[in-house]
């Protein structure tokens, strides 16, 4: 039994949070297609995020995830394609009439001012009353714990506490759609873990849609409620974490969802056979003949790297799982998926 | 030996060439015309230094062409350095946006702070010629009276602040451009979706992260424009009547025309003191302009 890591400074809890709880409404990219020069960075991208929803783009770095993210914001034009937010057109808008919240890989803070200068510079801006400033400043302070921190400059934060104020910023400008760019890629493993609950707290409490951009599974399915994983600019599958676990699409979607990664054994007939690590187990007999060539062993699990007739297979077993030199493995069939070895997009089960 | 004392020795032995070579250029020529302004030396002193006390500043403080001299220079100092930082920041802001020959202006810009003082000097000295420079022959083709821009004591001045502006404005604009490219985009984007359109980037973003360069090449180029030598010896020579007679030169005539070369250090140094002043009041300033 491992004890829960203690609060640490950095951690908040957060009781209610409604971001763009004036308004709600679904976003929608219609053939959504951007190039730069003869590379095509979005292809004909079709998405939907209702209102309330937290979707992850999901894939590898130069897959088009972030450039999706400003094109959305309006950072970027689209060289086809429209975005619709609420039923409304907004493909020709300028960035400040859609009224998006982003949070910036970098956080995007304006280093020579305060926090709370930082939070209150866009109502300046925008000509918003001194009094209703103060208001919403002050609603934020609070909603994120930072209350204490509104007279330091960005360099004087950890980066936990740049990522709220970030968050703050964004939620000041009550957004009809919420727009985060790796918000978790600048802080260390150990607080990035600590701090996804409390981030699912605040995103998905209200009632504007969300865009989350990730590189990493984990954080995908631990924050979003559907997953949209690209590569080269294309769509290759949305749906649920489970739905993408369960049923992924083709084999990049299988390999790229799931920790360690799916075995993919090829088959005679071209075809590949897909199955998790976590969905085998030792057989007496049938299954394939497996020699333990490594192992790592985490405790409550193990990981072990066989070699077999199709080539290397990597399985996860529990921690205390007696494991030997010389063995047969199988799965349960309905645990297996099956892609064609050309397109390899899923065959019927 | 203690540890601390050899950590201490090391320490002084790294730093002793560069010490030494700041002790030769900068403190022993310092310590020699400090002790050159309580001497005479002079014709009158055979060339021999003799020790006179405070004499040569007694003279300083009464000498009525240093003081116009300080102004002048002061004058000329704050008004081309001024639009330099102005013109300067406008190339910058240019330069800084993408467009196509981007590269090749950016070069281009740069040749009239690579051209010789001298040379560039001789050059305006041309245009601005009267009758037959280009700017005269201008005015003349448009049937208006030629100026005499080198000959009047109302003109002077400002043709050598046209001079220097030329040739100084792209060092300027570079530093500045350097400090644009220091800024991350993603500030003015975050800033442009809060609703702030590229005036306010300028106000809110641009010059507040630039300061530290608009204060570098302030010091830079103050401490170079009171000190100007070259572009007034060679343009106007410090006439006509001494009205664009720099510190500078006014330590050289003293030296090389006069041969009094315990006044000359005592004006150097004088020149020196003004010049820690403004250095003194730029760092005031950016204290107030930070807290």
């Amino acid at each position: 039994m491992t004890t829960p890591t203690p609060a640490t400074s950095a951690s908040v809890t957060v009781t209610s949070a409604t971001p763009g709880s004036s308004t709600s409404g679904s976003l929608r990219l219609e053939q959504l297609l951007r190039r730069i020069g003869t590379r095509t960075i979005v292809d004909h991208l079709d998405l939907t995020v209702e209102g309330g929803d937290c979707l992850a783009l999901l894939g590898p770095s130069g897959c088009g995830k972030s450039s999706i993210l400003r094109l959305i914001a309006g950072l970027d034009w689209p060289d086809a394609g429209r975005i619709l937010l609420a039923g409304r057109d907004i493909t020709a808008l300028p960035p400040v009439r859609r009224q998006v919240g982003m949070v910036f890989q970098s956080y995007a803070l304006y280093p020579h001012l305060s926090v709370a200068r930082n939070l209150s510079l866009g109502m300046e801006m925008r000509g918003v009353p001194r009094a209703t400033i103060e208001r919403e400043l002050d609603r934020v302070l609070v909603l994120l714990q930072l209350e204490e921190l509104r007279g330091r400059r960005p360099a004087d934060l950890s980066g936990g506490q740049r990522q709220r104020v970030a968050l703050a910023r964004a939620l000041l400008r009550r957004p009809q759609v919420f727009l985060l760019d790796e918000p978790m890629s600048n802080l260390d493993a150990q607080l990035r873990e600590e701090l996804r609950p409390q981030l699912r707290t605040i995103l998905c409490g209200g009632s504007a849609p969300v865009v989350y951009v990730t590189h990493d599974q984990q954080e995908a399915m631990g924050i979003a409620d559907r997953i949209a994983v690209l590569r080269d600019g294309r769509l290759q599958q949305c749906g649920t974490p489970q739905q993408l676990y369960e049923q992924p699409a083709n084999a990049f979607v299988a390999r790229f969802i799931g920790r360690p990664e799916i075995n993919l054994l090829p088959q005679p007939d071209g075809s590949l056979l897909g199955v998790r690590p976590e969905h085998l187990h030792p057989v007496g007999e049938g299954g394939i003949a497996a020699r333990l060539l490594s192992r790592e062993w985490h405790g409550a699990s193990q990981q072990l790297l066989l070699s077999t007739s199709y080539g290397p297979l990597r399985w996860v077993c529990n921690g205390d799982q007696p494991v030997e030199a010389e063995l047969r493995l199988g799965w349960e069939p309905r645990r297996l998926h099956r892609f064609d070895g050309r397109s390899s997009l899923r065959l019927p089960d | 030996m203690s540890r601390t004392l050899r950590a201490n020795l090391v320490t002084l032995v790294l730093i002793a060439p560069a010490l030494l070579l700041l002790l030769a250029v900068f403190v022993w020529p310092m310590g020699y015309y400090g002790w050159l302004s309580l001497q005479a030396q002079s014709v009158f002193t055979g060339l021999e230094p003799v020790p006179v006390g405070l004499a040569n500043w007694q003279r300083l403080l009464g000498d009525a062409r240093f003081w116009q001299d300080a102004a002048q220079t002061l004058r000329f100092s704050g008004v081309s350095v001024g639009l330099e930082l102005l013109l300067g920041l406008a190339i910058a802001l240019v330069l800084h946006q993408r467009w196509p020959a981007r590269g090749v202006v950016r070069s281009l810009t740069l040749l009239p702070w690579a051209l010789p003082t001298t040379v560039m000097a001789l050059g305006w000295r041309w245009i601005f010629n009267d009758p037959n420079g280009p700017i005269n022959g201008l005015l003349q083709s448009v049937g208006l009276a030629t100026l005499p821009f080198l000959a009047s004591p109302q003109l002077a001045w400002i043709a050598a602040v046209v001079a220097d502006v030329w040739k100084t404005t792209p060092f300027v604009a570079l530093v500045l451009l350097a400090g644009l490219q220091m800024i991350p985009a993603d500030l003015y984007e975050a800033l442009a979706l809060e609703g702030g359109h590229s005036w306010q980037a300028l106000w809110r973003i641009t010059l507040p992260l630039l300061r530290p360069y608009i204060f570098l090449v302030l010091l830079f180029r103050l401490a170079q424009a009171l000190g100007v030598f070259d572009l007034i010896a060679v343009l106007t020579g410090g006439g006509p009547a001494g009205s664009t007679e720099s510190l500078a030169v006014y330590a050289y005539l003293n030296a090389m025309r006069f041969l009094d070369f315990g006044y000359s250090a005592t004006v150097m140094l004088g020149m020196f003191l003004l010049l820690l002043l403004s250095a003194l009041l730029l760092l005031l300033w950016r204290r107030a302009a930070e807290a």
